[in-house]
């Protein structure tokens, strides 16, 4: 691993995070000036986009068209109170939509990442920062993940904030970094220079089907999520699905102890001894959408699973309070995410379908990204973060000791160092409404 | 609750993704419901299909309790519950198969039409006298009526609405985004508008009234009668601004940009109609047909106090299908509690409803009075 930039050691961070991070991130100035207080507002803010690539589809043109053109929400059509003031494109994809989008809307495309967030002067310029490091070209490490920029585009934002003496809200995109220092670094950079710091997936604010809540204190003892989708790439989206759920069981996040990532038939082995993992499992499959056994109407059973499906992908979880989070990627069998929870005592299990209307198949437009651009609006209006970080901070360093998991062959690394605890906060943020 | 040990299906194809594949599947094979994956034990059904029509029951036969019966008669005898499912939309009833069913199934069962009732108020009258004379349950309906919304939204009982308008599709949109298996056919698209609008709208302070007129509008002087508020734009906003499913230049790039607000709808409509009702109580409904606009339906009403409220009615992705999963569940409570989940008269609305948009007569572009339509409830 990479020997963090800054002073900060994994124990320095579980003591201070794992104590402090129940609070919503509110922006604490001390240091630095026009960090306005959370207020209503009402002209736009002025916002600057860091991305690696905008094509179709891609997560850059999801994020910047919500932007520019605005989005259904609550009924209407949005147009959100901000001002895409300055774009960076790291990439130029043939299919490039950053320059027509430019074009059209008059946004000034800049050739670095300092120069979009001053806009060509000397000292930060805008009013929020959303890094979209996700799709592009970008070099595999030896353990197969996509060494995506965000921690790089993250740390350049920090520096122009610490040169201009002030810091604006940040939106990181997915999972922080695929190096956990680098994570730790991104979290803690953030709560120094006191701006509130936002990120993750899309699945914890998308429609729930159906609509339900967790409620907060509920006694859980482990959740599952099923869903598809290949390493580095959707387990985030899985692991936030459940973690967004776990979250807020009794006590809260207390961080996980140590994970173990099985590919191919011992995944089903695995299932058939955990009698609790298996029951949420079909719960949450029942949730499916898309799931294609024999027949179109019919839950498959463990072994058909077992003669059928031969390349599942799972994580399996323990966190430092007993409760276990399991998430399997079936790519193949389903086309979508659920969930299912246990209830501690009465055996009670909570399930949902976290629906993603996917374009091209279900949608033309990937509307799960409007209730996140949504959150991100608030966030820059009024400085207030939707979610705590250490979900993702978890997740990423989740997803990070899953896959090294996989490249020790399916051993079970132990993680100290995702002793994050937090606390969720009252109101949950998916979109129902 | 009654027991269900045998339920018969008259259907007139059988086919993969054909309506009466998803239901007959759900009761013969099990579906989702509730978070588990549920199966009636011990339930045997037999099928009557018309013969000549199509059908792929695979190795169904042999890996279930399914009895293919040579009569219509034969199949519901004895049954607990019918099923009648017609082509798919399900906008014209097979009134042979329901006559047969009313007929001939047990007193006390239950029977289930798929789609539209009958084909004319007049018909469905007789049939529901028909069943209530044998004691026999009634009820048809689509999952449009019952599927998830998105939000998760209902009409508090009692509200008083002004206006509602509902936007669907006659045909499918686009190679992109297509939804599952649309109407296809007018006719069809008019029954998932009812069957989306009606159970919004029937919860208004003073229940269902009935359609005192309706008139229909195509073309240019559909977008004028909106221009005049015939119909309400900011109603099509709101119901647009739930679409997942925004053609034109979404197609071509994923932008999501505000089709009414910025003048596209008229020019992504492929020929667009609509049918203005206004109800006896004085409620002004709008159902819209925006081929090339949005591939979903999508709902808007407002208050008279001025609040809107607006939902997708989401269709689950094929080959599933799930929405079916959502109707499933509620026919098999009806069949076990013999109790519908709505008034008949829903039925006997849109039966007389679809009925009336049929006649030549109605397709003037004037409004027509529809005094037989006083289908109150």
């Amino acid at each position: 691993m990479k020997t963090s930039k800054l002073a900060w050691t994994r124990r320095q961070f579980v003591s201070t995070v794992g104590s402090a991070a129940t609070a919503a991130f509110v922006a604490d100035a001390k240091a630095f000036s026009a960090v306005p207080k959370a207020k209503e507002n009402t002209g736009k803010r002025r916002i600057a986009l860091i991305a690696t690539e905008a094509r179709k589809y891609s997560h850059a043109q999801h994020f910047i068209d919500r932007v520019l053109e605005g989005y259904g929400w609550q009924g209407r059509h949005h147009r959100p109170q901000l001002e895409l003031a300055g774009l960076y494109m790291d990439q130029f994809n043939e299919n490039d939509l950053s320059r027509e989008r430019a074009s059209r809307h008059r946004v000034k495309i800049y050739p670095t990442v300092e120069e979009a967030l001053t806009l060509g002067r000397s000292k930060l310029a805008v009013d929020g920062v959303l890094i979209i490091a996700e799709h592009g070209s970008y070099p595999r490490n030896e353990r197969g993940q996509t060494r995506y920029p965000r921690h790089e585009f993250f740390q350049r934002t920090a520096k122009v904030f610490e040169e201009s003496g002030r810091a604006v809200p940040v939106f990181n995109d997915k999972h922080l970094s695929t190096d956990w220092e680098e994570c730790v670094e991104m979290v803690q950079t953030a709560k120094r220079l006191g701006f509130p710091f936002m990120a993750g997936s899309s699945l914890p604010v998308t429609w729930r089907i159906p609509s339900i809540d967790m409620p907060l204190g509920t006694p859980l003892e482990e959740s599952v999520c099923v869903c598809y989708g290949t390493i580095d790439s959707y387990d985030i989206h899985g692991l936030e699905t459940a973690q967004c759920m776990s979250e807020r069981r009794a006590g809260g996040e207390s961080g996980v102890k140590s994970v173990q990532a099985i590919r191919g038939k011992a995944v089903w082995q695995m299932l058939e001894e955990r009698k609790n993992t298996q029951k949420l499992f079909f719960a949450a499959l029942s949730r499916s959408f898309t799931c294609r056994g024999r027949y179109s109407t019919a839950l498959p059973d463990l072994e058909w699973l077992k003669d059928n499906h031969e390349h599942p992908v799972a994580y399996f979880l323990e966190h430092f309070d007993g409760f276990r989070t399991s998430v399997f990627l079936l790519t193949g069998l389903v086309s979508d995410f659920t969930y299912a929870g246990l209830k501690r005592g009465n055996g009670e299990i909570v399930s949902c379908q976290m629906y993603l209307p996917m374009p091209p198949a279900l949608s033309t437009v990937a509307d799960f990204f409007n209730p996140l651009v949504n959150h991100i609006e608030r966030m820059i209006l009024n400085h207030v973060v939707p979610y705590p970080v250490e979900r993702t901070l978890l997740t990423s360093g989740m997803v990070i000791s899953a896959i090294e998991s996989l490249y020790r062959g399916h051993a079970l690394v132990e993680t100290p160092h995702l002793k994050v605890a937090y606390k969720a906060l009252d109101q949950s943020s998916f979109w129902r409404a | 609750m009654r027991t269900l040990r045998k339920i018969a299906f008259l259907i007139e194809e059988f086919v993969t993704a054909s309506p009466a594949q998803h239901l007959l599947d759900r009761f013969l094979i099990g579906y989702s419901l509730h978070g588990s994956f549920h199966r009636i034990p011990d339930l045997e059904v037999s099928v009557y299909l018309i013969v000549s029509s199509e059908s792929d029951f695979g190795s169904r036969p042999e890996d279930f309790p399914l009895r293919i019966e040579p009569t219509a008669e034969q199949a519901v005898a004895h049954a607990d519950a019918v099923v009648i499912v017609s082509r798919r939309p399900g906008a014209v009833a097979n009134e042979a198969f329901l006559n047969v069913a009313l007929r001939n199934a047990p007193e006390g069962s239950a029977c289930f039409v798929y789609g539209a009732l009958a084909n004319s108020l007049a018909s469905a009258r007789q049939f529901t006298a028909l069943a209530a004379s044998r004691k026999i349950a009634l009820l048809a309906s689509t999952p449009i009526s019952v599927t998830w919304r998105l939000p998760a939204i209902d009409l508090t009982p009692g509200t008083p609405l002004s206006e509602a308008l509902i936007v669907v599709q006659v045909s499918a949109q686009a190679a992109q985004a297509s939804p599952p298996f649309p109407p296809a056919s007018l006719r069809g698209a008019e029954l998932h508008a009812l069957e989306g609008l009606l159970p919004v709208i029937e919860r208004r302070r003073g229940g269902e009234t009935g359609v005192r007129s309706i008139r229909f509008l195509e073309g240019k002087d559909l977008w004028r009668a909106g221009d005049k508020g015939l119909w309400p734009r900011p109603l099509l906003a709101s119901a647009l601004s739930r679409s997942h499913t925004p053609q034109g230049n979404a197609l071509l790039d994923g932008r999501t940009e505000d089709l009414l607000g910025l003048g596209l709808v008229p020019k992504l409509a492929r020929n667009p109609r609509g049918w203005l009702l206004e109800h006896r109580d004085g409620l002004r409904s709008a159902i819209l047909f925006l081929d090339g606009v949005v591939s979903d339906f999508n709902f808007a009403v407002r208050a008279l106090d001025g609040s809107v409220i607006s939902a997708q009615l989401l269709r689950g992705a094929p080959p599933a299908e799930h929405h079916f999963s959502r109707l499933t569940g509620i026919v098999e409570d009806f069949f076990r509690t013999g109790t519908a989940p709505w008034p008949i008269e829903r039925n006997l609305l849109i039966a007389g409803l679809l009925e009336t948009f049929a006649k030549p007569t109605s397709l003037s572009g004037q409004a027509v009075r529809t005094d037989e339509l006083s289908v109150a409830y």
